[in-house]
């Protein structure tokens, strides 16, 4: 196995997931979304690397291709895939700092959302009590037995970060500073993770690397060779187009979601949230999704029992 | 370009978006190129720009009736737009990846009789129902109301395995589970190649010593395995003989990676609790955490002696004991043969011999080994320095003049074939067991002042003995 490739999904487990989705294809966004935000708020919050915090959103990724996004609790799912990184990593954090930055997440004070009104830091309404935490973190471990099988313990993921600044030291942009170059380079790399298209899951991250400084260098007016410079890096014309697309209409698609769907972006998404939405929309979860969710309350029930 | 491919993805949506303004944009462009040129032209009459720039244009116009997204779903970025010459395909490298899909159930397996117990789990043999095939299943010890999740030494060992593909490597197919999907301790099943024998039960039953051609296969293959691993970043760290498996056609394999992790460059600060007691490496006891793949070396080293005696070369009985066995056997450290030592968290606790003559106190693995070549001990001697950058690395040793001596290795088909003990009643003789996260043990004030008292009385130097082929 190389140490600079990933297990990529195949066509026909995305199609699958496309069209056996209980939700609507934009709500299935928005949930993708929102999740891998919520992640990358608790990484920094738990003062992990962005290094652990980006392999967490693609583990939520390579899950949620195999199994329905509403199965679990999309904060729990959330939680459990950087907890089980972070303790394969250098830096094991504890359930029980994960369960903190997850209850201040969801709170009312979470600065994660900005509301108009000053922030008033407010200790009990994040607080959790023994019985709250003790929950959790039950549902998180359960989570985390369950996201190791879904991906049949496919932990190994590589991320085109350093990739990319490898490729950036063989490429001279005139007029521009390389730092400039680079930390663009990198923010299109990171905006990558929350990409409904799940990227980092249908491309390799050399390409992702190569189309995130092609984003850069276009972005800040580099010139950049004139002929196909990203065959050097193992990329054809129409992945590269691909990717550069993807990466750059993603700015577009959110505000296109936060138009659409106004609780979104307001606070943590959570499961009941989508379904008020869905009855809005006349729509309602059918039989096939009713039973996970009924066995998922059912496992919890006897968890607590315990 | 002139094959004109079809996309994978010419039916998204934002593919027509795209398309639809690359097409803008990239008209713009030539236009303006056009124009440029046609400036260029009036100013300096150039014949050649001139009739470059009037195909271009007229290419363009093609385009905007042309459905076909070979150009479009690529970018435009530079000037020079797509002619015919710049088509040439290159070879691009493609990474042969698979994918993930959920585990399968551990019911595709039938069980036949367990095999052991270690310190990470049950290992039983049993059978693929659909193939037939043997395999050896590891059941992950799992503590049900552990606060942690899963245990991260399962973890790694999965990770672990799922990256290594040598042939003296024990190789997971895949990782079934129990049943209970929704339960946080449900069974996790490592499928593993069935390897019939370990080289710890078969150094125990067999009556005759391994000839030396036989050690040097053995040692050669441990030794291509270990260079493997460290290649990949992997530490063993616990490497002994009863990790090792034998197979019926001479095959050594390297098992139980519960105690290996991944290492970085720089190194992370690591747990120097690791590596089963007698294979552990000074440095180790001494509680070094900033160490690296010559713990595993001090191991192979271990593992040498042991294949050629039968014997485990240093069976301390405790953390203490250990110690004084391995300086017994390969000298004090002084500032000339281990110049860090001092600095590391228990030798300060040390109290060694002053002012021992050299001869005295240094290694006796010559004297212990007679029957052993000069190149034999020299290998031997540094597999066993007290300095860790001594010891040669894995690649270094493949290299080593002892394997091109005669005997030369003997050939893994011409191995002698030895009686399952898959199965059979364990006969085990106590062996420590690979240390468990916790505490490590200070070594406490230790005197060694004495242990080389009477040495020099010790018969010296070595013998004769027939040599086996």
């Amino acid at each position: 196995m190389s140490l600079l490739a990933n297990p990529l999904a195949t066509p026909s487990q995305l199609y699958h997931r496309a069209s056996s989705s209980s939700l609507p294809r934009e709500l299935d966004e928005a949930v993708f979304v929102a999740t891998q935000c919520l992640t990358q708020a608790a990484g920094r919050l738990l003062q992990l690397p962005q290094s652990v915090t980006a392999q967490a959103n693609v583990l939520l990724a390579r899950f949620w291709l195999t199994e329905s996004p509403m199965a679990h609790e999309f904060s729990d799912a959330s939680a459990a895939a950087i907890y089980l990184v972070a303790k394969l990593g250098p830096l094991p954090r504890s359930p029980r700092d994960v369960s903190n930055v997850y209850a201040y997440l969801s709170s009312a004070n979470s600065a994660l959302f900005p509301t108009d009104e000053l922030l008033k830091d407010d200790p009990r309404s994040y607080y959790q009590t023994e019985a709250d935490y003790y929950a959790f973190q039950q549902r998180m471990l359960g989570l985390e037995a369950r996201i190791l099988h879904s991906i049949g313990f496919e932990t190994h993921v590589s991320l085109p970060h350093s990739l990319a600044i490898t490729y950036l030291q063989t490429l001279d942009f005139l007029l521009q500073p390389r730092t400039t170059v680079s930390l663009r380079t990198i923010q299109y790399l990171n905006t990558a993770l929350l990409s409904p298209q799940m990227l980092y899951i249908t491309h390799q991250p050399n390409a992702l690397a190569t189309a995130a400084i092609y984003n850069a260098a276009r972005d800040l007016g580099a010139k950049m060779p004139e002929h196909e410079w990203w065959e050097i890096f193992d990329v054809d014309r129409e992945e590269l187009g691909f990717l550069v697309v993807a990466m750059r209409s993603l700015d577009g698609w959110m505000q296109k979601l936060k138009d659409e769907f106004p609780s979104f972006g307001s606070k943590v998404l959570t499961r009941s949230m989508v379904e008020e939405e869905l009855a809005k929309r006349g729509l309602h979860v059918g039989n096939g999704d009713q039973a996970p969710v009924d066995a998922e309350d059912e496992v919890m029930r006897m968890m607590d029992n315990r | 370009m002139s094959s004109k491919p079809k996309s994978r993805w010419a039916n998204t949506a934002e593919d027509a978006e795209f398309e639809a303004r690359l097409k803008k944009e990239k008209e713009e462009k030539r236009r303006k190129k056009a124009q440029k040129l046609q400036e260029e032209e009036q100013k300096k009459q150039a014949l050649l720009a001139a009739s470059s720039a009037t195909p271009r244009t007229a290419e363009a116009n093609d385009d905007d009736g042309d459905d076909n997204n070979q150009d479009a779903s690529a970018p435009s970025n530079t000037n020079d737009t797509i002619t015919p010459s710049s088509s040439s395909s290159s070879a691009l490298l493609r990474f042969d990846v698979g994918t993930w899909k959920p585990c399968r159930s551990v019911d595709h397996y039938d069980k036949l009789n367990d095999i052991e117990e270690g310190t990470y789990g049950f290992v039983a043999r049993a059978t693929e129902i659909a193939s037939g095939r043997v395999v050896a299943l590891k059941r992950l010890k799992l503590e049900p109301g552990d606060p942690n999740g899963l245990p991260v030494t399962g973890l790694r060992e999965i990770q672990i395995l799922k990256k290594c593909r040598h042939r003296n490597v024990v190789a997971m197919e895949e990782v079934v589970v129990g049943n209970d999907l929704s339960k946080p301790d449900n069974s996790i099943f490592l499928v593993l190649e069935f390897v019939e024998h370990d080289l710890k039960s078969i150094l125990q039953d067999m009556p005759e010593p391994f000839l030396s051609s036989e050690v040097k296969r053995l040692l050669l293959q441990l030794t291509a395995g270990v260079s493997y691993l460290h290649q990949h970043y992997i530490l063993h760290r616990d490497l002994k003989t009863s990790n090792l498996l034998l197979s019926n056609r001479g095959l050594l394999k390297i098992a139980d990676f519960g105690m290996a992790r991944l290492v970085g460059d720089p190194r992370p600060k690591l747990t120097q609790l690791v590596v089963t007691l007698w294979y552990r490496a000074p440095e180790l006891l001494l509680g070094a955490r900033d160490y690296g793949a010559a713990v595993d070396m001090w191991s192979v080293g271990c593992i040498m002696g042991e294949l050629i005696t039968r014997e485990p070369l240093l069976q301390g009985s405790n953390e203490v004991d250990q110690i004084s066995k391995v300086f017994e056997l390969c000298g004090v450290p002084t500032d000339d043969s281990w110049p860090s030592f001092r600095r590391l968290p228990n030798a300060r606790s040390l109290r060694l011999p002053k002012h021992t003559p050299p001869q005295a106190s240094g290694s006796v693995i010559r004297a212990r080994f007679p029957n052993l070549t000069a190149a034999g001990a020299s290998l031997l001697n540094s597999l066993l320095s007290l300095d860790p950058d001594r010891r040669p690395s894995a690649a270094q040793m493949l290299d080593h003049e002892y394997f091109r001596q005669d005997p030369k290795p003997k050939p893994e088909s011409l191995f002698p074939t030895f009686p399952s003990k898959a199965g059979q009643e364990r006969r085990r003789r106590h062996e420590p067991d690979a240390p468990v996260r916790g505490q490590a043990v200070a070594l406490g004030d230790v005197d060694f002042s004495g242990i080389f008292q009477g040495r020099d009385k010790e018969e010296r130097g070595a013998g004769f003995s027939l040599r086996m082929v």
